[in-house]
Formats: C-alpha cells, structure tokens, sequence
C-alpha cells in the first residue's frame, strides 16, 4: 500500500491529467498566450514585485472577511506561511517561462486547493479579487500611458485563466479519481454464482443493473457456465428494480451467448410491471425461457437436465413405475 | 494448415486448429462433406475449442458446413466456444446466424445429444 | 510512449498475424480476456473486408495513453475500390461480397469508437478505438 503511494506521488501530475506538451500548446494558442504577452509581462515585473506586498495584504483581508475562507487561516502560523507562498504564487504570473515546470507547479498548487477543501467557486473568487486589485494598481501605475496598463493586463488575463483551467483539472481529475474508486467498489459487489445441482447454477441479481454491472453478471455467467460445465443456469431478477430496454438486451444477449456455448438461461423473476413495461418497449423476450418465480425457475431447468422430483415417500411406487 | 477429421463410430469430428485461415476452413467443409458421404456418417461435431476468433467468415462457414450435412442426412454440433467468443459473436450479431446450429459445451455432450438424436429417429439410420 | 505496429495485409494468413499482433499489444495495457477477444474479432472483420474489397491495404495498431486511460487503436487503410454507399455498408445484413454482411456495423459494436472515411476509387479508411476498463 505505502509503496503504491509513493509511485502515485513520484507520476507528475501533468502525466495524470494526460496534459501533454501538445495540449499545453494548444491552450496557450486557444488563450492566444504568445511572446507578446510574454514581454508585456516581464515588462511590468518591477512593478509587480513593488505592488506584491500591499496586494497580498488586501487578498487576505478579504479572505478573513468571509467565513467560507476564513477557516482555512485559523492558525497565525499558518496564515503567514500561506502569505509568503500566496506571494511567490502571484510573483511568478510576470516571470515568462510559462512551460512545463509552470504548468506542474500550478497543477501542484491546484491539487493542494483541492485537498484542502477550497471550493472551487472560493478559488475563482479569490482570483477575482486578485486581478481587480491588480488592474486598479496597474492603471495607477501607467496613469499616463494607460494602453500600456490594458495590454498588461490582458496578458496577465490570459496566463491568469491558463491557471485556473489547471486548477480546475485537479479538482476534476480528483473526482474523477473518487468515482473511479467507488466504480472499482460496485464492482465488488458480487452477484453470487451458486451451484445448485450438478451443472446447474442459479445468479440471484440483486439492485440497479448499470451497464458496468451487467457487463460484469454477463461475464461472470459465461466463466462459471465454462468452469463448471452447466447446462442450465437461472438468472433470477426478482431483486433488479428497473429492467429498461438495454438491461433487457443484455440479457439477451447473454441468454444468446450461453446458447452458443451449449448452454440454457431461464431467466425467473419478472415482476408484472417490468414485463409490461418491457412489452411497451417492445423487447422481445420470445427467445428467452422465463418463468415467473424461481421456484418454477428451478422446475423447468430440472426437467432440462433429465431430472425427475419425486416426494421420498412416493420412492417405492415411483421405482415400480419406472423400472 | 490441415484440419485433423476423427472418425468415431457413425460420428465425424473435426477439431479446428487455431490460426486455421480461410481458405483451410473451406478445405475442411469440402472434406467433412466427402466424408459424410463415404463414412455414411450420421453426425458431425466441429470442436472449436481452440479458435482465438470467431468471426464472421468462420460462422458463415460453420453455418454453411452444418448446412450442407443436414443436405446429406446427419446432424451437426458446435463444440467449446468458449465464453468470450460466444460475448463477442453476440455483440457481433452472429449470434441469430447460428441460432438453426446445436450447441454443446464439450465432446462428450455432444456425443449426448447426437445419441439422443439419433434414438428419437431425428437422424437417419 | 506510443508502441505502433503496421502490418500489410493481403492474404488471409495475414489476417491471422494481425490479430495475434494486436492481442499482445493489447495485452500490455491491461485489456481483459474478454476484451481482448473483441478487439481481435473486430481486426479480423476490418483486415478481412481489405484483403476481400481491396486485395491490399495496411492495418497500424497503436497502443495510446491518455491520463490513466489506456487504449488501442486499429486503423484499417486500402487504397480500394472505395465505399459507395457508406450508411448502408453500416447497416447489418449489406453485403456485396461474401460475408455475412456484419463486417463494417459488427466491428463499430465491438469498438467504443469508430470512423469510417471511403471515397470511391480512393479507398478505405477506418480508425476504431478500444479503451481498457
């Protein structure tokens, strides 16, 4: 487990995200990032470094302003360090170089946020705040020259939602991860394949069969139809709440499949509303066995093995029938 | 590549070779038919256990063999498509091309069913 | 990163060496039995229809990975006759030549993406992905 958590922190996560230096260019090119904006951005630097401070001063203010950031900043401490590093974050928008250390830092900085608990809407509304504080203080600055402070600023723009693109994939990236898990999770959830007889098996499906999970039930009933050499097998539904018109095609297609391999699928448990309502659908059933309980279920895959179910005290008189 | 044909009592059985092409496969339809005919077999099982694909040309050619046996007066079974051939036929559609075909899951099934075929007077004696 | 591998295909012993070739190449990124069985089936009916409808053509399998998902793409490429009618050709049941006319829509359906471009007297060109679940 450890080791695996040391292999996941070693992959950049530009290498998770699947950003590569191509799609790195074509962001640059869809923000129409290009040197212009590069010089226009080393060329307020100066200016950036001497507004770094006071700016960094007016962000926090705000944040503490709010409960929804303010959490975040409980500790002294922690609300200096966070300053220092906030301070080297916006430093860096006016350095150039806008390549791939960049473009991991920032992943690195957004999945920090995302870590931490930032609602993304925080996180735009911080950067919000950060750029009007900005612009005041750039027109400011280019008083008389205030094309320059525009064109500045559009810069600033374009390498500003560079970074917010980047840090929104971390925070997509990591629910991405989260709904991969609780995949992963569902698919634990077994449908049991149980051998009821010599070479016949019965699969009680029990909740929501997604595409995911009837892949799987189809999977699984081929394997074990193979491993244990069923003729029969009874795929009981009675616990699957909603059999819509591709559940229902599933099943025939495993129906179809199990035949190929020599064998039978009675499928049992249809409630009356879903075979109404697969009938209003028009799914034909007409190729599949289905009974309506699993106990008829059981019956007719009996008779299809040759079986004969006869009550033990009917033993004798039975033999004498049949000899 | 040459498909090995086994002769077992009124049976034929003709096991398929992975990496059999197409036109072995035909070799195979015209040798199993000249047999039928010169063994007065009453079946034929095609084990097809060790195919890694079963694609359309196969399934033509299988259904067409069972075809033409049935002409000459015997039955046919299908023997080992394994589980995720028999998926991936079904996604492909070929399912309801084979749905006139028996199947068995293995020899011994199918010496089963061709038995029992035969005792119900289904085939010729 | 990517492994590519082109194969001329203009017999059916070719088909067969395509197929083993995308079952390794598949097998790598961690593609299931079951899936690797589809991707095969779908090759064999895509190298099939070239060396059927064409007589030569190559196919290149590419291993491709993106973020953590990891892929393999099939592109089916003969300088044929062309498609006229490509709806149609989609359709299961249309055939012109001697299959069972499940070729084209068969191999779209075991394939999570799929395009087909043919103009006639151009040729033929299919590009179909299969993501690893």
């Amino acid at each position: 487990m450890a080791e695996q958590t040391n292999q996941d922190s070693t992959k950049s996560l530009m290498e998770e995200i699947g950003i590569t230096d191509r799609e790195i260019a074509n962001r640059c090119a869809f923000l129409e990032l290009g040197e212009k904006d590069i010089k226009e951005l080393l060329g307020i630097d100066p200016v950036a470094e001497a507004y770094a401070d006071p700016v960094i001063e007016d962000f926090y203010k705000h944040l503490l302003n709010f409960e929804e950031t303010r959490v975040f900043f409980q500790d002294r401490q922690v609300l200096e360090r966070v300053k220092r590093a906030q301070k080297q974050y916006f430093a860096r928008l006016t350095r150039g170089n806008y390549d791939k250390d960049y473009i991991e830092d920032r992943l690195k900085i957004g999945a920090v946020h995302e870590r931490i608990g930032l609602p993304v809407k925080a996180y735009l509304g911080m950067y919000n705040f950060y750029l009007r504080n900005v612009a005041a203080r750039l027109f400011d600055e280019y008083k008389n020259d205030r094309e320059k402070a525009l064109r500045a600023f559009l810069s600033l723009l374009k390498v500003v939602f560079l970074d917010m693109g980047l840090a929104i994939d971390t925070y997509i990236n990591r629910r991405e991860q989260l709904i991969g898990k609780q995949q992963e999770a569902m698919r634990e959830l077994p449908t049991p394949v149980l051998r009821v007889r010599e070479r016949l098996l019965i699969l009680p499906v029990v909740g929501v069969l997604e595409s995911y999970r009837a892949h799987q039930l189809t999977e699984q009933l081929l394997e074990s139809i193979g491993t244990t050499r069923a003729k029969a097998a009874i795929v009981d539904i009675t616990g699957v709440p909603v059999v819509d018109s591709r559940v229902a095609n599933h099943l025939l297609q495993t129906v179809s499949a199990a035949r190929l391999m020599g064998a039978t699928v009675i499928l049992t448990g249809l409630s009356s509303q879903i075979a109404q309502a697969l009938v209003a659908i028009g799914v034909d059933l007409s190729q599949v066995k289905t009974t309506v309980d699993l106990q008829s279920g059981l019956e007719e895959a009996e008779r299809l093995l040759g079986y004969r179910l006869v009550p033990a005290g009917d033993k004798a008189r039975s033999d004498q029938l049949h000899p | 590549m040459n498909t090995s044909i086994l002769k077992q009592g009124p049976y034929l059985i003709a096991i398929l070779q992975a990496g059999q092409s197409d036109s072995d496969l035909l070799q195979l339809q015209e040798t199993l038919l000249e047999q039928v005919g010169r063994f007065r077999s009453r079946g034929v099982i095609l084990d097809v256990t060790l195919l890694d694909v079963m694609d359309s040309f196969a399934t033509r050619t299988l259904r067409g063999i069972a075809q033409a046996v049935s002409l000459r007066g015997a039955e046919t079974v299908i023997v080992g498509i394994r589980p995720e051939i028999a998926f991936a036929m079904v996604q492909l559609g070929l399912d309801t091309r084979l749905s006139g075909v028996l199947t068995a899951l293995d020899l011994e099934e199918a010496l089963a069913i061709l038995n029992r075929r035969c005792r119900e007077g289904m085939c010729r004696d | 990163m990517t492994d590519v591998v082109q194969i001329t295909v203009r017999s059916d012993a070719d088909i067969i060496l395509v197929r083993q070739q995308a079952r390794m190449l598949a097998k790598e990124l961690g593609f299931s039995s079951s899936d690797l069985t589809l991707i095969a089936t779908a090759l064999s009916e895509l190298a099939r229809n070239i060396v059927e409808y064409a007589r030569q053509g190559e196919i290149v399998l590419s291993q491709i990975r993106q973020g953590s998902r990891r892929g393999i793409t099939i592109i089916a490429r003969d300088r044929g006759p062309g498609i006229a009618d490509i709806e149609r050709a989609m359709l299961d049941g249309y055939s012109t030549g001697k299959g069972l006319g499940l070729g084209l829509p068969g191999a779209k359906r075991l394939m999570d993406e799929f395009e087909i471009t043919s103009s006639l007297g151009q040729g033929t060109t299919v590009k179909a992905t299969k993501w690893a679940r």
